[in-house]
């Protein structure tokens, strides 16, 4: 089994027995990474995107630090104050309660961002395991998944998940239940079809070959060429998902006030129009603005993953 | 002596990429004269394809033109706006494509696809459009001439209806359209079957004859050249290395490149130069049979509930030891076979017979035991690699799941196993991506191999790639199985291939066996009409056509 | 084609049993107690027991769930707790309302999004891409109704130029009933002042609501255009020397329209749940609003009454786009 007669074409061999540095052992990855910050910083839009997360996860953790007035988060009562116009002291004005709306947008972050988290994470770890399943396994397993999926996407998201909210009650808890339950027929669609294309790959075949196992074969050969996809639909459904929470809360079927969560602010401000404009004004400029990173991002981050729209 | 219909001087052009400019086309020098057929022979990457792309203004995004010209019938068409554009492409200067499948629009049928090229060209001769059914008329006549049957039924039928050939006879039809001075075909072949090739290779040869067309193939195929071409340029790396008289260049090369590409062509008229390893000396208490299929079928079933036989009632046996060829066009089961012979596909009925076991209905761990004896090696080497497993995974990945090998004796295996197959060490730590199309093969037959299996099944190992690397494959391959003690069964569609490797060779057709027999045999004295066809086209498109250039 | 036809009506059957049966279930195997939910928070429990027995609540989810079916084939929706009136008598008679607004505003998208995705696609990197780039996503991150609210603030209040909110103000008498589209009805019966009322109160909510339809129909589009711009069958038709507008208006628009008439379909759908939203904010009498006021006052017969009235219309719009796209492929029209 020796090679003697072989003599190795590439490379010189002089140096072959000396240990590889890290920087030489990872060279491919290095510059696969160099090669999508490079991307990714000269897109003017993703940046946008990812400086719009950023600061929005910053006022998220140190939100109660930030905020002026966190008292006003809780529902604190001072009519000495209320319904103030924008000013030195209160920057985004008070509310009919007198509590200082800059505030209370400050800590509405921190309730978008668990609501996001929970809808989207509960989505993708129903939905994608399902997805690979579907798509792999095919015959009557893919037919049943397949089935439950397209009669859960048939219904119009908002309309399903006002429907359930119904039924459940109003409340944020509710509310974030509700549009889970709306939200993961999305993942199983998209990753079943990821997984068809990738299943007719020869490398699963090659794997099958060698006496790969089914479950050896789910996770590391298709999941991994799943992930491109579904980290940017992760993305680009936070926000989705922080602006669905935000219109059932506009209703009146989502976070209850005095709850500081910006839908359920704009609901309340809505009866203040036209004269106390800054009340529904800086929370909705709260919710556009974090949707906005996060569809920035995750199409910045198609852009860079999704080797379709690459140019090389 | 006029002037040159087509006048190329110092041609360079670049490609910008991530990595910094690439230099693709390097000075190409090259004249085309009215009546010529110039064939342009290159490998991938060596820049002929955007070459003749910047003849048609249709070259590669991000490309620029560093220097020189382009001069089509005295006319400088390097920097030509796009609407003078309109006045040449397609009308005096046309193009056939490789891959008629991708350049037909799916949406819209021949005849309109067709009937509209006319009108664009008779809108830019601003002679007016003519009507509708005048157009009909036309484009039924050019399918005519391209020797499509009933043309008036073609005209509204869509390309997905027809058959490869067919469509390329459309693409033809298209290109003729405009009466042009110049053809240029790239790769007019290459996607067709071997038959098929041939009838579309006397197809062009019979259209330069009556329409006196000025004609520019490009190819990898070195027969398809000699068949249609007088004079041809040989390129490599972007530059062109050698050219004129193509019988000239095919029995005399000059360039050394040239040389080395003729010297790998297999020859479909040569019998093997090494004569196999006896297979006997291995195993000399067991002279028998390795792996035998008895009475295989194989047939699938559409959802609207036909039936199709991909493989009818095939028996076959191969002997320990030898190299045993499976010779088909595509459609021909052959696939479907080696993916039955490993259980991969499981037949609808007959048996496969590995080493006296019967592994038909095998499942679970007692096929997982039996996969270690017997791997594959798979057509296109570019999708058989998981692209986000680097190469060293990739290797040691049998042995993580057929062994209880630790992390550290599976690297030091992996490394081996590259020695091996002729790569350095360090390109474990690369993705497939980085590697060539014959490096990444060779990383394929390393995994193939990890597991010491005593049987390879080869599906078309050489197909997707060049010439050159095709022909280093083949060498390695037969060192490999010398050195292991190996077992093949090879399927390929490349004749010429098969003669050169194999011993015992059968042929396949519509999923039945037509001929079979020792290889020479099969070659020197076909008894079947469908064997003697298939060695005749395979004649065109292989270096026997070089010894009668232009014929 | 007929066949094929054929087949979607029975796909179109089948998902409305569908959907019928998952609102059944999720409004009844929901962990709350409907009968309570309805009876208020004051309630007594003799009054939950009898709102639970009136209403069939206290029979099993087999038994229920053949009634409820049962009464959905002869077209009972079930009867409103706050109007006493049948749901589906309440359903089609805010209907027309909300189908008139979606369609305008499906109307907007198409006639928008498509020429300026075709035309930031050819002009790709150009400054229109850029713009419409920016345009596309922020009108996907731009909340409905917190839109809404700033529209009326600059157009209807400030500027005075459109009414704020209704379909038709008080006083103006609405045209005869032909289709229930006030625009359509008010034509056909020569009323034109009343078609330029209705025609003034539609255009603040219709761009709110196509605006995230006009901006996803805009991407898909302008993907599209640049995919199909660089395929194999357009460097062939370019090489044959067909003139580029007509590849990009006749050739590559045809293939690009596929996935826009998905996207167009899955938008559509996507409308008829914000009505919900929109209707809120512009007091537009539709089924949107009526859902969302009956979910405040916990009477949920016509929420799950407007669910279904939505699921069917999108259904009735998935498989028109199925047939449009069979229309176009003939790759599909096979069997």
């Amino acid at each position: 089994m020796t090679a003697t007669s072989i003599e190795t074409p590439v490379e010189t061999s002089v140096e072959a027995n000396r240990p590889l540095t890290f920087r030489e052992r990872h060279a491919s990855q290095i510059r696969q990474w160099r090669l999508y910050a490079h991307m990714f910083r000269k897109s003017f839009s993703s940046m946008l995107g990812l400086t719009l997360v950023v600061l929005f996860l910053l006022l998220a953790a140190f939100g109660p630090l930030l905020a002026p007035y966190p008292e006003a988060a809780s529902g604190a009562i001072n009519m000495s104050a209320k319904l103030q116009p924008p000013s030195a002291q209160y920057l985004f004005g008070t509310d009919e309660m007198g509590a200082d709306i800059f505030s209370r947008v400050i800590m509405g972050a921190r309730t978008s961002l668990w609501i996001g988290v929970i809808i989207t994470g509960l989505a993708a770890i129903i939905g994608v395991p399902l997805g690979i399943i579907a798509g792999y396994s095919g015959g009557w397993v893919r037919a049943v998944i397949m089935r439950i999926t397209e009669l859960f996407l048939a219904v119009p998201g908002l309309a399903l998940a006002l429907a359930i909210v119904a039924a459940l009650g109003p409340g944020i808890t509710n509310c974030v239940l509700a549009l889970a339950i709306v939200w993961w027929p999305g993942y199983v669609r998209l990753v079943e079809a990821k997984t068809l294309s990738v299943k007719e790959e020869l490398f699963v075949e090659s794997a099958r070959s060698i006496g790969a196992k089914t479950p050896w074969i789910l996770w590391h050969h298709i999941l991994p060429n799943c992930l491109s996809p579904i980290i940017v639909k992760i993305s680009m459904d936070m926000g989705m998902a922080i602006l669905s929470a935000a219109s059932l809360g506009f209703i009146g079927l989502g976070a209850l006030p005095p709850a500081p969560e910006w839908g359920a602010m704009i609901s309340v401000a809505r009866t203040y129009m036209p004269d106390w404009w800054w009340y529904s004004l800086f929370p909705g400029a709260g919710i556009f603005l974090t949707v906005l990173g996060f569809n920035l991002l995750g199409d910045g981050l198609r852009d860079i993953l999704d080797p379709r729209t690459r140019d090389r | 002596m006029t002037e040159p219909l087509l006048d190329i001087k110092d041609y360079r052009l670049h490609i910008a990429t991530f990595d910094g400019a690439v230099h693709v086309l390097k000075g190409i020098n090259l004249t085309v004269n009215r009546g010529d057929t110039l064939g342009i022979v290159g490998e991938s990457g060596s820049g002929k394809t955007v070459l003749v792309r910047s003849v048609l203004g249709i070259g590669p995004r991000n490309s620029k033109v560093l220097q020189g010209s382009i001069a089509f019938d005295g006319q400088d068409i390097t920097h030509l706006s796009e609407k003078d554009w309109t006045k040449i492409r397609g009308i005096r200067i046309s193009m056939i494509f490789q891959d008629p499948m991708t350049y037909l629009n799916p949406l819209f049928t021949v005849g309109r696809q067709i009937a509209d090229v006319i009108a664009a060209h008779e809108k830019a001769a601003v002679n007016g459009v003519s009507s509708k059914a005048a157009r009909r008329t036309r484009t039924e006549e050019l399918l005519d001439q391209v020797g499509l049957p009933n043309p008036s039924m073609l005209f509204s039928q869509y390309p997905h209806q027809l058959s490869g050939g067919m469509r390329q006879r459309v693409l033809i039809a298209m290109a003729l359209a405009g009466r042009p001075d110049i053809l240029i075909a790239d790769e007019p072949t290459t996607a067709l079957d071997v038959t098929v090739q041939a009838q579309v290779l006397d197809l062009i040869n019979s259209l330069v004859e009556k329409l006196n067309l000025t004609v520019i193939m490009i190819s990898h195929d070195i027969g398809a050249i000699a068949t249609i071409a007088k004079r041809c340029a040989v390129m490599y790396k972007g530059e062109i290395v050698e050219q004129g008289l193509t019988s000239d260049i095919l029995n005399r090369p000059q360039h050394e490149y040239t040389q080395r590409l003729l010297a790998a062509v297999p020859d479909i008229d040569a019998a093997a130069e090494k004569l196999p390893a006896e297979p006997a000396a291995t195993e000399p208490a067991k002279p028998g049979i390795l792996l035998e299929a008895i009475d295989l079928k194989k047939v699938y079933r559409s959802q609207s509930g036909a039936e199709f036989t991909a493989v009818n009632s095939l028996s076959l046996s191969v002997k320990t030891g030898e190299i045993f060829g499976v010779v088909g066009e595509s459609g021909s089961g052959k696939s479907t076979l080696a993916r039955m012979l490993l259980s991969l596909i499981e037949p609808t009925s007959g048996d496969v017979i590995f080493d006296g076991t019967n592994i038909t209905g095998l499942a679970g761990e007692p096929l997982r035991q039996m996969r270690r004896h017997m791997q594959f090696v798979f057509q296109n080497p570019h999708s058989a690699l998981n692209g986000r497993h680097t190469i060293g995974d990739a290797i040691g990945e049998p042995l993580r799941i057929q062994t209880s090998m630790s992390r550290r004796d599976i690297e030091a295996r992996a490394e081996a196993l590259l020695d091996i197959v002729q790569l350095p060490k360090s390109f474990k730590y690369r993705y497939p991506h980085e590697l060539s199309g014959g490096q990444k093969q060779r990383v394929c037959i390393a995994r193939a191999i990890a597991l010491n299996p005593r049987l390879l099944i080869l599906d078309e190992p050489t197909s997707a790639l060049d010439i050159s690397v095709q022909a280093q494959v083949l060498d390695f391959l037969q060192e490999l199985r010398s050195e292991l003690g190996l077992t093949y069964v090879f399927i390929s569609h490349n004749l010429a291939v098969i003669r050169q490797i194999c011993d015992r060779t059968i042929v396949m057709k519509h999923g039945e066996i037509v001929e079979q027999g020792r290889t020479e045999n099969v070659f020197l004295a076909p008894r079947e009409a469908y064997t003697q066809a298939l060695i005749e086209s395979g004649r065109k498109t292989s270096q026997a056509a070089t010894l009668r250039p232009g014929s | 084609m007929l066949t094929f036809a054929f087949r979607k009506l029975l796909t179109l059957v089948g998902t409305m049993i569908g959907i019928a049966a998952l609102t059944f279930l999720i409004t009844n195997v929901a962990p709350g107690d409907p009968a309570r939910l309805v009876a208020g928070p004051n309630a007594t429990e003799d009054m939950v027991a009898t709102i639970r027995s009136e209403y069939g609540l206290d029979k099993s989810l087999p038994e229920q769930f053949s009634v409820y079916m049962g009464d959905l084939a002869r077209g009972d929706l079930g009867t409103s707790i706050v109007t006493t009136r049948p749901v589906l008598e309440e359903v089609m008679r805010y209907a027309p309302a909300t189908l008139e607004l979606v369609f305008v505003a499906m109307f907007l998208g198409i006639i928008v999004g498509v020429p300026l995705g075709m035309l930031s696609a050819v002009y790709k990197d150009g400054p229109l891409d850029h713009v419409t780039r920016i345009f596309s996503i922020s009108g996907v991150a731009l909340p409905a109704f917190w839109f809404g609210i700033i529209l009326q603030l600059m157009f209807a209040v400030d500027l005075g130029w459109l009414p704020v909110s209704g379909r038709l103000p008080l006083v103006t008498r609405p045209p005869e009933f032909y289709t229930g589209l006030l625009l359509v009805d008010s034509l056909i019966s020569g009323r034109f002042s009343t078609f330029w009322t209705s025609l003034q109160h539609i255009i603040l909510p219709a761009i709110v609501l196509s605006f995230p339809c006009l901006a996803s129909i805009l991407r898909v589009n302008r993907a599209e255009m640049i995919e199909v711009l660089q395929s194999d069958y357009i460097v062939a038709a370019r090489a044959h020397g067909i003139a580029s507008y007509r590849i990009v208006a006749l050739y590559a628009l045809k293939n690009a329209m596929l996935p826009t008439l998905a996207m167009i379909g899955l938008r559509f759908g996507w409308m008829l749940g914000s009505t919900v939203l929109v209707e809120t904010v512009f007091d537009w009498p539709g089924i949107g609003l009526y859902a969302v006021s009956s979910a405040l006052s916990s009477d949920f017969k016509p929420v799950v009454g407007v669910t279904l009235m939505i699921g069917f219309f999108f259904i009735v719009a998935n498989t028109l786009v199925d047939l449009a796209y069979a229309w176009i492929d003939p790759r599909l029209r096979r069997a």
